[in-house]
């Protein structure tokens, strides 16, 4: 029941700011109108690079999104709140990650196939587009879990976040992007896609405990 | 038990900011019914102690024994902190603030208990409010209604004074005496606060450990 109110509270919390929601979105469609102006080329010079700049798109934008996971509720205290109610940590912040893939997660991966026409991306290579981001969206909230609880008490810490968390992204990054790659030269994306699902399961079970020290860390 | 052992003891206790002690050790062992005031001069190390009392940080030394044990759950589920930060949430109503506490300590309530609760606190009508529209001293009256709500044996209070209206402080000073004479404990930091020092049973002023050494 705690925990379900935690996810219930932060749900509610994400849908009433919407920016939450949609800024990730806004900063991937400003950006995809960027390429072609300054690629100026045509649409296969687009749809060469679209698998990466579909990726990384989706990478960045949820990125900004991941410093306000603890940040706020440390600000305005709520954080005490479910801490000295003597939550267990691990499942708090693994429900914190489950809401914070809700409402930034879930989003991103509709809107991709969005910014995969706009890029050109062939047709075939939208379903597995959405399935290795549906893959990695939970690695990017749940590591954003453990980035947000480290910087949570430093004052414009999402830079430092990034560096932190970038680094482990990279993998992520290089499956994923790699998934989609081999789909547009007509290959199978088996093997990125297993690789991919191997770090979700990983950050699943390491990510909760390192959020839970990093919490305590930072309240001693 | 016997009635002689008191319900919560801190030995010796002393709290650090970034490695140095803040204050000479303090003790205190309080009873049911009582209420224990904390004074010391800003930076004195108050709040430190207190979120180190609440089980939110360690104590750099020294012990807190609730019931003489030291499980950390056990006094986890039988206090109540509320420090600086209030922990309400801007975007959410002050009824969504209550259930979301409530739920979270795993206590079920309806929307009369809260009513019920609200009023008691002077935010009667407020139920559907969000929190950022209340003024200052109202959102404190927010989060003091949680101690009502929760009705857990200790309260934690960081300057609860702070911010409120005559009015409030008349209350809080009210609901602080109930909870006492119901045997419930009071643990505050104040400063100018007559009254709530005369109704105190322990006095702790901190000083600084260099002075003392």
């Amino acid at each position: 029941m705690k925990f379900w109110a935690l996810f219930k509270r932060d749900v509610l919390v994400s849908w009433r700011k919407k920016s939450n929601i949609y800024q990730p979105l806004v900063f991937q469609l400003l950006i995809v109108t960027m390429f072609p102006l300054g690629l100026g080329a045509g649409a296969q010079t687009l749809a060469k690079i679209a698998p990466a700049v579909v990726w990384i798109l989706a990478l960045l934008s949820t990125l900004i999104t991941l410093e306000n996971i603890f940040k706020d509720d440390y600000e305005d205290g709520s954080l005490d709140i479910y801490v000295l109610s003597g939550m267990n940590l691990p499942l708090a912040t693994l429900s914190k990650a489950t809401a914070h893939w809700l409402t930034t997660g879930i989003p991103v991966i509709i809107f991709a196939p969005v910014i995969g026409v706009l890029m050109h991306l062939p047709s075939q290579s939208y379903g597995v587009l959405m399935l290795s981001l549906l893959l990695a969206t939970p690695i990017f909230s749940l590591l954003g879990t453990v980035g947000s609880a480290l910087i949570m008490n430093i004052k414009n810490g999402g830079m430092l976040l990034s560096v932190l968390i970038m680094p482990l992204l990279a993998p992520v990054l290089i499956f994923g992007a790699g998934a989609v790659l081999e789909t547009t030269l007509g290959n199978s994306a088996f093997g990125h896609l297993m690789l991919l699902l191997g770090c979700s399961v990983l950050s699943l079970t390491l990510s909760p405990l390192a959020a839970a020290a990093a919490i305590k860390i930072n309240l001693e | 038990m016997t009635l002689t052992t008191a319900q919560l003891q801190i030995n010796h206790a002393q709290c650090q900011r970034s490695g140095e002690r803040l204050f000479a050790p303090i003790s205190l062992s309080m009873n049911s019914g009582e209420l224990a005031v904390i004074a010391g001069p800003n930076g004195s190390g108050k709040t430190t102690l207190l979120e180190a009392i609440a089980g939110l940080s360690l104590l750099a030394c020294g012990s807190r024994l609730y019931k003489e044990v030291a499980d950390l759950n056990l006094w986890l589920r039988h206090s109540h902190y509320l420090g600086h930060k209030l922990g309400n949430k801007a975007n959410l109503s002050c009824a969504e603030n209550l259930q979301f506490v409530a739920h979270v300590n795993e206590i079920e309530i309806d929307i009369k208990r809260i009513e019920e609760v609200l009023s008691n606190a002077g935010l009667a009508g407020y139920e559907f409010q969000h929190a950022s529209d209340l003024s200052a001293g109202q959102k404190k009256r927010l989060a003091l209604s949680r101690l009502l709500l929760l009705n857990k044996t200790f309260w934690l209070l960081d300057e609860p004074f702070v911010n409120l209206d005559h009015a409030g402080c008349d209350w809080l000073y009210q609901i602080i005496e109930n909870h006492i004479n119901q045997g419930g404990c009071v643990i505050l930091t104040a400063h100018d606060q007559k009254k709530i020092h005369d109704l105190a049973n322990h006095h702790i002023t901190l000083v600084s450990a260099q002075e003392v050494e």
